[in-house]
This record gives C-alpha cells, sequence and structure tokens, in this order.
C-alpha cells in the first residue's frame, strides 16, 4: 500500500487531466454524446426497441404457422382487409426475412458489440473513454440508416422477400420475386451501413484494447468478456469487407447488371431471358464467409461475459483461465474455414465438403471444452441464485442443446437430410436465443447498477426468466422433432404436404409457448424503466466482483475513474482470504490475511 | 430457494430425454412407415444420425446432470468460501483430447457415405450411362423430361421426349440417376423418404443419383427459399417396379400423342394421376 | 411505487386473452370497375340483386337457378341447449352432419320442418367434433328435437376453402385477379369474372368446360405463375372449378345487368344528359331510371342469369366439344414442310403476328391496336387480350405449350383460336389435313437444331 494513497477505495486519487473535456449541453451530452457509457445505453435502447419489432414479426410468423391463413391479429385486417385477413405468401416471406434481419443486424451484434462493448471494454481495461470516441459515436448513428432503410425496405417497397441470406437469384433479379425490386436494394444499403457501423466499432474496440490498458493490465490479466470482445472485432474486422463487397456486387448487379450472381438464359417471371455469365454460388461463398464467423460475433461476447458473471456468482475463479482464451481463439480461427459448411447441399464440389465437414468437427471441440470449463466453474463453487446466475445457468444449459445439434449438422451426410429444415432453426435459435440471449439478459441485469447506479428488481427479473426459459423451450425444442419429421424452412403453408399435414397441432404448441415468451418480455421492459428510476440504489461493487468497472463510481462519471487504476491480479480472484471479502480486486495489490473486526474498520 | 431452482434446471433436460424417448412411439421421427428410408443409402445416414444421436445423448444427459448436481452442491455449500481452484492441467488435457478423438472418429467414420452419396467417381455406372429423367425446378412445380423409350437422354430436348408435371416416377431396385436444373431461382431436390437433398442451381445441370428399396408415394418438396410460392412447390416420387414403370412410360408416350381420336377419347381430359392410383 | 407480481401476470395474459377475440373480419365480393362507375341510384340495385343471389364470400347464398353444384346436407335436431334471455345465438345438437365438411359456419340453413319451416338461419358456429351447431336466434324459429332442416351450400362453401387456401393469394377473393400477390405476376392472374378462358377443347363460340378448368388446375400453365395442382385429389380439383364457375357466372350476371345500364345511367351519362347540351334535369333522369327499375329490372336480371347458365350447360355438351374430323397426318418433313408454307401463307398470315420464323415478333407487334371493347387505341404497340394486357404472340421455338403438349391441343388452338386473344379460329377456313400440317410444323420447331 505504500505506492497508493489511501482513498474510498484505497486507491490514488485521478491527479492528470483528462482527455478531453466533460460535455457541455444536453445535446452533447445525451445525444451526440462521445461518452462510450452514453453511446452504450444509446445502443441498449435502440436495441430493445428493435427487439419488439423482431419478436413481433416472429409472432406473425408463427401465427401463420399455428393458425395458416385465419385472419392475422392486428396485420391482418390492417393490410388484407379484402382478403379477411389473411395474409399473402409474399408477406410471410417477409416477416421471416425482416425477423432475421432485424434480430441479427439491429439486436444481437449491435447489442452485444454496441452496448456492452462500448460500455464494458474502457472500464474493464482502466481507460477513461474509447481511443476514437467520435467514431465511437458515428458508429451509434450509423445504425440509424441502416434501420431507416429498413423501414424504407418495408414500407416504401414491399419489402425484401429472399431470406436474411438474400441469395441470388431470387435477391438479384426484380422480377424473381415480389420484395427483390427497390426493397432488395434497400434492404442491401440497410446491412451496408450495420456494416459500417460494425466496422468502425471493431477498429475502435481492437485499437483500445490494445493501447488503453491501465498499467498493470497485461494480456492475460484481462477480464473474459474482454478476451470475448477482442476477438470478436478482430473477427468483424477481418471478415465484415467480404459481405460488404458482395453485396456491394450485388447491388451493381442489381442497378448496373453486372452479372456477378446469375447465369445466362434464365427465363423468369415470362420476362426475356437474362444475359449473364456468373455464379450463384460465388454469392454463397462470399455472404457465408461473413455470416458464418457472424456467428461467432454473436456468441463469444457473451461466451465472456458468462464466463465474468459465472465465476463472480459462484465466488470461484474461473476454471482455466488460459484454456478458455485459448478455445476462444481456436473457434474464432477455425470460424474461418467452416463457412462451406452451410453450402453442403448447395452443389459446390463434394469433395471440398469433406474438408469443411472435418474443420466443422474440430470446432465443436473448444466449444466442449469451454463447456466443461463453465460446467467446473460451478463445481464447488457457492452459489447465489439470483437473476444472473439463473440466466447464466439457462446459457450453458442451452449452448449445450444448440452445441450437440450442430453435431448433426456437422455431419454432411445427415446435415443432406436436415438442411433447410426446421432442425437448423431449432439449432440457430438455441444457440442465438437459448445461449445468446440468456446471455444478454444476464449481463442486463448484472451491469445495469453500473449503467444506471441501481439494482433491477429480482422478483421482477426471476419472472421473466422463469416465463422466458419455458417458453423458449417450448417453442425451440419441438422445432427438433419437426425437423426429423422433414418440415422445411420458410413455408407458409406446411400443411399442403400430406407427410406434414399432422403437425398442425405441435406447431400451435409451439406457438402458445411463443405468445408466452414474448409477453414475458414485457416483464423486461417494466423491470428496467421501473428500476431506472425507482431500483434501490447501488454502490461502486454491489456484486463483490473482482474487476476494474467495479472499483469505479456507480454510475462512473466522464472519464470514468476517479482514481488511476493499477492492476495486480488477473480477473477472477474470487473464493480466497483478503479480510473479511472473499475477493480480491484487480486494483488491490494483495490478499490481507483474516483480522478481527476491529482492526479492519481502523484501516478504512 | 437454491435447491427448487435445482431441480427447475432438472425438469427440463428430463422433459427433452422424455420427448425425445417417445417421439419414435408417438411418430415424431423420420417420415413414412416405421420412419426407415427408403434407399439403402438412406439406411446408411439413418445409421450414423443414431449413432450421433446416441453419442449426442450420453453427452447432454451427462453434462446435464453434471451440471444440475454441480448446482445442487454450490446451492447447499456450508462452506464459508468456494474452493479457490483456477483449472487443472490433467482434467483440461483429458477433455480435449477425448471429445476430440470421437469428433474425429466421426468424421471419417462418415466419409465412406459421403463419396458413396456424391463423390461422382463413385456414383453407379448403370445410372451414370442411362440417365433417367431430367428434373427442371421453377417458380412453383416441378417438371420432369424423361427420353423416349428406348432412347437415352440428351442434353436438349428432343421432340419425342416425354413430359410430366409434378409426378415423378422411378423404377426401384435399381440405381437412377436424375439430371436436376433450374429454369429461374435456386430451388432444392428434397425427398425426405430418401434422404435425398440437392440444390438445383441455375445454370449448372447437376447429376443426383439414388435407389430406392422399395414401392411406395413419396413427397417431392422444395428445401431452397424459391419465392413466395416457396410452400407450393410440391410433387410426389411414385416407385414402382421396372413393369409398372416401363407400363407408366408408354401411358405417357399414348396420352401424349393423342390426336383427339380413338381409344382414350372417353378419358382424354382425365389426368395423369389416374394412372397411378 | 411499489409493483405486485400479480398485477404483472394479470398484465402478460392480457394479450392471451385478447387472442381468442378475434373473429373474421367481414369481407364482400368486389363489384367490377363499371358497377361503380354508375349513378348510385342505378348501381345500388344491382349491388343488392347480387348479394341476393350470391351473397358474400363468407355467406354464401344459394340460387338454384345455376348450373352449380350447391351441395345440400339434411340435418336434424337431436337436443336444444337452454338458452338464456341474453344470449345471441341458439345451441343445438344435430346428427346427419358427419359426412360433410367440417367447417359450414356462415352457411344457410332451412329450416324443413317444426315451427320455422321455410325459413332460412345462418350458422353461426360449428363444432365437426360434437356436432353442435349454434345459429342467430330469431323470433320466427324454435328448433325442437326431431325438427329437420337443410343446410346449403356446402359444396360450394368447400371449393370456397380451397380456393381461398389455394387461388386466392393471385386470383383474388372475388376472381377478379387482383389477389394481393398479383401486383408481381406477369402475365397476370386471369380474371374469371368475363367468364372467358383461354385453354379450352371447345368451339370458339363456347365457354369452357369443366374438365378443361380441372385440367388446367391439375396441369397448371407452363411459362407462367399458374402451377400444376395435380396433387390435390379429383374430388378437391372439381370443387374448386365448380367454385371458380360460379365466381365467373357472378361476374357475368354483374357485367350483363351493368352493360344495360351503363349507356345511360353511368356518372358520365348522368353529366351529358344533365348539361346544358343534354337539357334534362337530374331528377327527370332518375325518374326515367326509377321505371326501368320497377319494369324491366327484375326481368333483364332474370334473363342474364338464365343466359349466363345456359352457356355454362352447353359448353359441357358433346357437340361443343372440338374433335378432328380425321386423325393426326403423319408427321413427316413432307407435312412440315407443307405446314410451313401454310405458316407463312396469305392464308393463315400465322407470321403476321408470331413472324416468319416463329419468334413471336411479326409486324402486328409494331402496330397500335383498337380496343375492340372501346374503340379507342391502346397506348402501347403489340397485341392485346380482352383483358386489355399486352399480350405478344408465342415465340414458338421455346417449346412451351401453355394449353398442353399433346397434338389434340395444338390442334385445337388452331381450330378454335385462343379465346379472348386476337388468335383467330382456323375451323372454318382450312381443312383437318392442313391444320394437322400446321401443327405438324409448329411442334417441330423447338427442336429443329437440337439433334
Amino acid at each position: 500500500m505504500s505506492v497508493l494513497n489511501p482513498s474510498p477505495t484505497g486507491l490514488q486519487p485521478i491527479l492528470k487531466p483528462l482527455s478531453h473535456h466533460a460535455p457541455g449541453n444536453f445535446i452533447t451530452k445525451y445525444i451526440f454524446s462521445t461518452d462510450h457509457k452514453v453511446i452504450a445505453i444509446q445502443f441498449l435502447f435502440t436495441t430493445l426497441l428493435m427487439m419488439i419489432v423482431g419478436g413481433a414479426l416472429a409472432l406473425a410468423v408463427r401465427w401463420q404457422l399455428a393458425f395458416p391463413w385465419e385472419s392475422m391479429p392486428i396485420v391482418g385486417p390492417w393490410l388484407f382487409a379484402a382478403e379477411g385477413g389473411q395474409i399473402s405468401p409474399e408477406f410471410y416471406t417477409m416477416l421471416f426475412t425482416m425477423h432475421a434481419t432485424v434480430m441479427i443486424f439491429l439486436v444481437i451484434i449491435p447489442i452485444l458489440a454496441g452496448t456492452f462493448g462500448n460500455f464494458l471494454i474502457p472500464l474493464m481495461i482502466g481507460a477513461d473513454d474509447m481511443a476514437f470516441p467520435k467514431l465511437n459515436m458515428l458508429s451509434y448513428w450509423f445504425m440509424w440508416p441502416a434501420i431507416a432503410c429498413f423501414g424504407l425496405s418495408f414500407t416504401h417497397a414491399g419489402g425484401p422477400a429472399s431470406g436474411w441470406t438474400s441469395y441470388p437469384i431470387l435477391a438479384d433479379l426484380a422480377q424473381a420475386s415480389p420484395g427483390s425490386g427497390t426493397a432488395q436494394t434497400y434492404w442491401l444499403l440497410g446491412v451496408t451501413f450495420i456494416g459500417f457501423s460494425s466496422m468502425m466499432g471493431s477498429i475502435n474496440y481492437m485499437t483500445t484494447i490494445i493501447n488503453m490498458r491501465a498499467p498493470g493490465m497485461t494480456f492475460f490479466r484481462m477480464p473474459m468478456t474482454i478476451w470475448g470482445l477482442f476477438i470478436t472485432a478482430i473477427l468483424q474486422a477481418f471478415a465484415l469487407p467480404v459481405l460488404t463487397a458482395g453485396g456491394f456486387m450485388q447491388v451493381t448487379d442489381r442497378l448496373l447488371g453486372t452479372c456477378f450472381f446469375y447465369p445466362s438464359g434464365l427465363i423468369i417471371n415470362n420476362a426475356a431471358p437474362t444475359v449473364g455469365g456468373g455464379q450463384p454460388l460465388l454469392w454463397q461463398h462470399l455472404f457465408w464467409f461473413y455470416s458464418h464467423p457472424a456467428v461467432y460475433i454473436m456468441l463469444l461476447p457473451v461466451m465472456g461475459m458468462v464466463s465474468d458473471m459465472l465465476s463472480c456468482m459462484c465466488r470461484k475463479p474461473l476454471f482455466g483461465y488460459k484454456p478458455m482464451v485459448i478455445s476462444m481463439s481456436a473457434i474464432a480461427s477455425l470460424g474461418f474455414i467452416v463457412w462451406g459448411h452451410h453450402m453442403y447441399t448447395s452443389g459446390m464440389n463434394p469433395a471440398v465438403g469433406m474438408a469443411f465437414m472435418v474443420a466443422t468437427m474440430m470446432i465443436a471441440l473448444p466449444s466442449a471444452v469451454k463447456t466443461f470449463n463453465w460446467t467446473a466453474t460451478i463445481w464447488g463453487g457457492k452459489l447465489e441464485f439470483n437473476t444472473v446466475t439463473l440466466n447464466c445457468i439457462a446459457f450453458l444449459s442451452m449452448f449445450i442443446v444448440g452445441g450437440l445439434s450442430g453435431i448433426f449438422m456437422a455431419a454432411v451426410p445427415v446435415d443432406v437430410y436436415f438442411h433447410d429444415t426446421y432442425f437448423i432453426v431449432a439449432h440457430f435459435h438455441y444457440v442465438l436465443f437459448g445461449a445468446t440471449l440468456f446471455g444478454v439478459f444476464a449481463a442486463i441485469q448484472f451491469w445495469f447498477p453500473k449503467m444506471f447506479g441501481r439494482m433491477m428488481n429480482e422478483k421482477l427479473g426471476k419472472t421473466h426468466f422463469v416465463l422466458t426459459f419455458i417458453g423458449a423451450n417450448g417453442t425451440f425444442f419441438p422445432m427438433h422433432f419437426l425437423g426429423m419429421q422433414g418440415m422445411p424452412r420458410r413455408y407458409a403453408d406446411p400443411y399442403l404436404h400430406g407427410y406434414l399435414e399432422h403437425l398442425l397441432p405441435m406447431n400451435q404448441f409451439m406457438t402458445i409457448s411463443a405468445i408466452i415468451m414474448g409477453a414475458a418480455q414485457i416483464l423486461l421492459f417494466i423491470n428496467i424503466f421501473y428500476s431506472m428510476f425507482w431500483g434501490p440504489k447501488a454502490g461502486r461493487n454491489p456484486w463483490n466482483a473482482t474487476t476494474l468497472e467495479w472499483a469505479a463510481p456507480s454510475p462512473p462519471g466522464h472519464g470514468n475513474f476517479d482514481f488511476v487504476p493499477m492492476v495486480y491480479h488477473g480477473p477472477n480472484e474470487y473464493a480466497l482470504v483478503n479480510g473479511d471479502k472473499d475477493f480480491l480486486m484487480q486494483t488491490e495489490i494483495e490478499c490481507q490475511p483474516a483480522k478481527p473486526k476491529t482492526e479492519t474498520e481502523t484501516t478504512v | 430457494m437454491g435447491k427448487g431452482w435445482c431441480l427447475f434446471f432438472l425438469f427440463w433436460p428430463v422433459a427433452a430425454v422424455v420427448s425425445c424417448a417417445m417421439a419414435p412411439l408417438v411418430g415424431w421421427s423420420f417420415p413414412y412407415d416405421n420412419a426407415q428410408a427408403a434407399s439403402n443409402l438412406g439406411i446408411r445416414i439413418d445409421g450414423l444420425f443414431y449413432l450421433i444421436l446416441v453419442i449426442t445423448a450420453i453427452v447432454f444427459v451427462g453434462t446435464q446432470a453434471v451440471l444440475v448436481y454441480a448446482l445442487w452442491r454450490g446451492a447447499n455449500n456450508r462452506e464459508e468460501r468456494a474452493s479457490y481452484l483456477h483449472g487443472n492441467h490433467k482434467l483440461e488435457l483429458i477433455w480435449t483430447i477425448i471429445p476430440g478423438i470421437i469428433l474425429l472418429f466421426l468424421a471419417i467414420y462418415q466419409m465412406d457415405i459421403w463419396a458413396d452419396f456424391r463423390i461422382k467417381k463413385y456414383y453407379p455406372e448403370v445410372a451414370v450411362k442411362d440417365p433417367l429423367a431430367e428434373v427442371t425446378a421453377r417458380q412453383f412445380e416441378w417438371r420432369f423430361r424423361y427420353p423416349a423409350i428406348g432412347k437415352k437422354l440428351q442434353q436438349k430436348p428432343q421432340s419425342d421426349d416425354l413430359y410430366s408435371v409434378n409426378e415423378l416416377h422411378v423404377p426401384f431396385g435399381r440405381p437412377v440417376l436424375i439430371q436436376l436444373r433450374s429454369e429461374d431461382v435456386q430451388h432444392s431436390f428434397f425427398m425426405p423418404a430418401l434422404r435425398i437433398k440437392q440444390d438445383a442451381l441455375p445454370g449448372l445441370q447437376i447429376p443426383v443419383w439414388f435407389e430406392a428399396n422399395k414401392p411406395g408415394t413419396y413427397d417431392l418438396v422444395c428445401a431452397e427459399l424459391c419465392g413466395w410460392g416457396h410452400y407450393k412447390m410440391k410433387a410426389h416420387v411414385i416407385v414402382q417396379s421396372e413393369d409398372e414403370y416401363q407400363n407408366y412410360l408408354k401411358n405417357l408416350t399414348e396420352r401424349q400423342s393423342y390426336d383427339g381420336l380413338g381409344k382414350i377419347a372417353a378419358t382424354e381430359n382425365g389426368t395423369e394421376s389416374e394412372a397411378t392410383e | 411505487m411499489r409493483l405486485r407480481l400479480s398485477h404483472l401476470i394479470l398484465l402478460l395474459l392480457l394479450p392471451l386473452i385478447s387472442l381468442p377475440g378475434c373473429e373474421q373480419p367481414q369481407v364482400e365480393f368486389v363489384f367490377s370497375k363499371k358497377t361503380n362507375e354508375l349513378v348510385p341510384e342505378a348501381a345500388q340495385p344491382v349491388k343488392a340483386a347480387l348479394v341476393r343471389q350470391f351473397g358474400n364470400p363468407f355467406a354464401l347464398t344459394q340460387f338454384p337457378e345455376l348450373p352449380t353444384e350447391f351441395g345440400d346436407i339434411q340435418g336434424a335436431v337431436k337436443t336444444v341447449e337452454p338458452t338464456g334471455k341474453d344470449q345471441p345465438l341458439i345451441r343445438f345438437e344435430a346428427t346427419g352432419l358427419t359426412d360433410a365438411y367440417d367447417k359450414l359456419q356462415g352457411l344457410p340453413l332451412e329450416w324443413t320442418s317444426g315451427k320455422g319451416q321455410g325459413q332460412v338461419s345462418r350458422v353461426k358456429e360449428y363444432n365437426f367434433e360434437t356436432g353442435m351447431v349454434a345459429v342467430e336466434k330469431s323470433a320466427e324459429i324454435d328448433p325442437q328435437p326431431g325438427d329437420t332442416f337443410l343446410l346449403k351450400c356446402v359444396r360450394l362453401q368447400y371449393g370456397r376453402d380451397l380456393y381461398n387456401r389455394h387461388c386466392m393469394h393471385c386470383h383474388g377473393m372475388s376472381g377478379e385477379g387482383t389477389g394481393p400477390t398479383s401486383r408481381y405476376l406477369n402475365p397476370p392472374p386471369r380474371d374469371f369474372r368475363l367468364g372467358i378462358y383461354k385453354y379450352t377443347s371447345t368451339k370458339s363460340t363456347s365457354k369452357a368446360q369443366v374438365d378443361d378448368l380441372g385440367r388446367t388446375v391439375k396441369e397448371g400453365i407452363a411459362g407462367t405463375y399458374m402451377p400444376s395442382f395435380k396433387l390435390l385429389t379429383d374430388d378437391e380439383v372439381s370443387a374448386i372449378v365448380n367454385y371458380v364457375i360460379w365466381l365467373s357466372i357472378r361476374g357475368e350476371t354483374e357485367k350483363k345487368l351493368v352493360d344495360e345500364l351503363f349507356l345511360d345511367y353511368s356518372n358520365k351519362a348522368m353529366a351529358e344528359r344533365t348539361s346544358k347540351d343534354g337539357g334534362e334535369t337530374r331528377e327527370e333522369v332518375l325518374e326515367e331510371l326509377k321505371d326501368f327499375m320497377e319494369e324491366d329490372f327484375p326481368d333483364t336480371l332474370e334473363f342474364a342469369t338464365s343466359s349466363v347458365s345456359e352457356a355454362w350447360e352447353e359448353a359441357n355438351l358433346e357437340d361443343a366439344l372440338v374433335i378432328p374430323r380425321s386423325a393426326r397426318v403423319a408427321d413427316t418433313p413432307e407435312s412440315r414442310e407443307r405446314g410451313r408454307k401454310l405458316y407463312l401463307s396469305e392464308k393463315t398470315k400465322c407470321a403476321s403476328c408470331h413472324g416468319p420464323q416463329g419468334r413471336g415478333n411479326g409486324t402486328a407487334t409494331q402496330d397500335f391496336w383498337t380496343n375492340p371493347a372501346t374503340n379507342e387505341k391502346y397506348p402501347n404497340r403489340g397485341l392485346h387480350d380482352i383483358w386489355g394486357n399486352q399480350l405478344p404472340p408465342r415465340d414458338l421455338h421455346r417449346g412451351i405449350y401453355r394449353g398442353g403438349r399433346r397434338p389434340i391441343d395444338t390442334y385445337r388452338r388452331l381450330f378454335a383460336g385462343i379465346k379472348g386473344t386476337p388468335m383467330p379460329a382456323f375451323g372454318g377456313s382450312l381443312s383437318d389435313e392442313e391444320l394437322w400440317d400446321l401443327v405438324n410444323y409448329v411442334m417441330s420447331l423447338p427442336y429443329a437444331g437440337n439433334r
């Protein structure tokens, strides 16, 4: 303790001037803010708003599957009054296209990188802000043109209808499908904007993490959250340009007739045969070269955050910190060479499929290692079952299902059957909803006190958790059975086919589960808004956690820390004897042996 | 409270296992009679599926059980502190190597099936020499072109080719090959009963072979989003004996060259499905 | 402020509670553009007559004069549920309905015995499992166990439900060809309301046979978005065709009525007649209209209905069918050559539309044509069909035969022309041998370079 002067946290008060001025008026403080915390909160509310939109779209899709061609509530009488509320099949394709688009590009990617990346990176590594605060602001504001484009795509031109994968020729030629006209161009522009936004974010995160770590914060003392976000940023920086290029090629195909993706001689919608010489597979390669790593972009940050939260909630150091880091890096690097497993049946060279299959099998390995490590972290821990813990365990429990069903998909011959059936839908919803969103729910609950200085309501949080968990499993688990029975995805009316007729009751059960799940999210919103204003005040470190952000005030002021953060330890030092505490913060020099109570009071 | 939560997390894997166990009994399994594939290759693929299912089921039950047990212990932990443990190299090595071996085994084990299934070198010679038909997917139906009886399928349509729509007849007991193409956007030739799926890629002609081993009427659907009517691409594949198949071709020839007079006049507006029922 | 958990659960349940409250919105058959251009006083009786005779999509009406299979089902009341004063519905358990279709909501139910004999109620609810039927309460009816009734339009309703599932998205609720998906399609879906169908086996003046429509449904129309519905059963197809023809009859009846009134009582005519040159007052015109409505309209309506019905009945007679007088001429190079000469000759003028090479690019495609209905030139070059759509002549090299690829199909296209299009009928002007030569030539074109 000799180097540092005592302060409320036992740390040295801040002396150096801030790198940039504190914002003055309302607009620079809350709207065009360059403060990473404000930007993170902007991202949070925007993505939550978009989650409502995406969820509503999902419910509309489920409605059609459970009650095909019956009057769709609200939407039907509004848009399809002349048909008695019965939606049209192309509207259904637009619904699931937009559901995927909104959920992936406007909810999951921005809530992870945008909200938690922005909020946690500077705080956890002990920086006073991002490396490029203006770029950071821009990355948030580039989301809005994207939202505007997606919105315009729907209102102005009927909505894109070729799935979020936007496969040519369907998406390439205006006559191929309703919604492949202007709507598709808007959609592509929207994706490009989102790409810009993510790109700016990822450059910023990489720079910040590499250059702005607090003294003592070596790479292997970084919390897992930072590792997750760091690797995600690298993934994004390498994969995204490919998608942007591909998207641009599709735009030029559509507007300038460049024929990258369509061969000659196609006769679509009775139009003249196309000229061309392109190859539809090219798009699939380009698209999946980004979109497979994108799956990990949607997963790795959560893996990191859950590692930290679990370790804190179990009051136990993370089991196998280095293996976790290594497996994360392995996932990221293998993630670049498995994109072909989305294309086993596409007509790609089958021998290449075999190579992709081996790589895909191998990528299951690091995920397995991580699962075992998390379980081992819980083993021998001292658990408190609060909302954070519950959501983290739900993450783990459902990630196991998502991971295991992935093995079926990796096996080429089996995948041939399951490709584009509901089995796939089950798989990625278990990963993206089951794992990612439960992780996000946990993270919101966990870092909420740091964001707003108040705790979230436990009762509401638990009710929300239970309903969501039951709803999610009720919705997504039966999808495995639908897939086994060969029900293809993206069917507006699967019951036309004799072998699928008997699936209606199962789909109705799933829809009811989905409605419960959707309704449960109302609780989340109530909880957030209620707790923002009326929740109990939180201190600096309500969870008794060890990482740097908990040493800062809640909420942290401009410049984050009121002391110079110095790091002396790895991130998850729990379960040891440190005075009357069982944890050692990264800023604390060393453990204090347990002392009688009277003495501890004097040191404070 | 903690115990209650442990039961909560125990409940759902149990429900999952129970529903999976009863799935074949209530018909939540592969479609058609007894969930058995209608081709030998399909049966091999199912075998692979069941192998993976057993492995994943063991892993699933194991991990969930350990998780719940760990939770149970964690909830009832009466120690003052959790155990201070940063990791264990031996354990890490074990649980890296064992799954690694299993995964590698799975990867190598299935290569044979995949090679027989798709690698052109291993295609059955009989089927390659004499393709059965050309299958053209278009928005939103399947169109089939057979060569005239006694002739071979040509790349380009011939005047005596036989055409049908949404109804493919196939003989069983011998491997057959179809040339798959698309007239407009991407489609996917999906026959659940035979565990076959192949995208129809515009601009390419993709040969697909299969060998049905029992007669029956199976669904042929489209598995790649092809526009608003994706769900409408509904066809039947009718697997029948060689004799019946030849008869069908004869009927088709007769019907297709019908000039409004003569014997089939009475049923001239009758549709082809009559011949199949 | 404290939030109680119970309040929140109630809040959560709200969306669930609101779901069963969703009812089928009211939908009406649409009326043609011309009907809506009539003065309101003239349009109103036309619309009323149509609703009377045909009902609405979710409340079909039986009108026995039509050549439509309505499908009556005899039922009897088994037990009646006691109803309270405020309940708007009478519920009873019925027998005899089990073989019927499982969705009977909206159907007319005519009492054939008991107090309400002769009265017609509408089925409001029906449960297939229990056989419970609910009808609206009224003073005239008082169902007692043992009362018999006739359920009408069951077959028609079955056709409607199939139509709404498979066809409505393109062809529209009223068969007007403007369903929500139609705006993306080229060629546009058929408007059934003119009662004209292109690919038929009948003579040029006849309507389509039931089997022709059935075949179109089953085989689809190659080269268009009309897919093949081959996997529907024959019974389903015939129910759909039955409903489609019924929609056609409705449209044709409407057209006949409106044509009668349009010249004198359209908004435009009214404006002209009441202008300075016309010299009439609006009251005078309306007086005249009233007279017409009272004296002539019932007859007009009856004539319209019966003439349309007869036309459909006649089309299904043996006489209407085009049957070649001689067998197909052997498909030899000589025959094709003769066909080619005929194709290029002045006698047939095939080349003027289909082009000298059969590429569908004849000189006629460069002309401005006159719309026979309005006597005005079309705004675009090229041929048009009766529905007002541009219609390029077929490229005969494509090997796509919309009306079927059998020789007899091509023969019939030549013999009777294609209804609703400028393709003329050659049945009168060419001999059978000549027709077959042409068939042989045309059908050889797609394969000319493929050997």
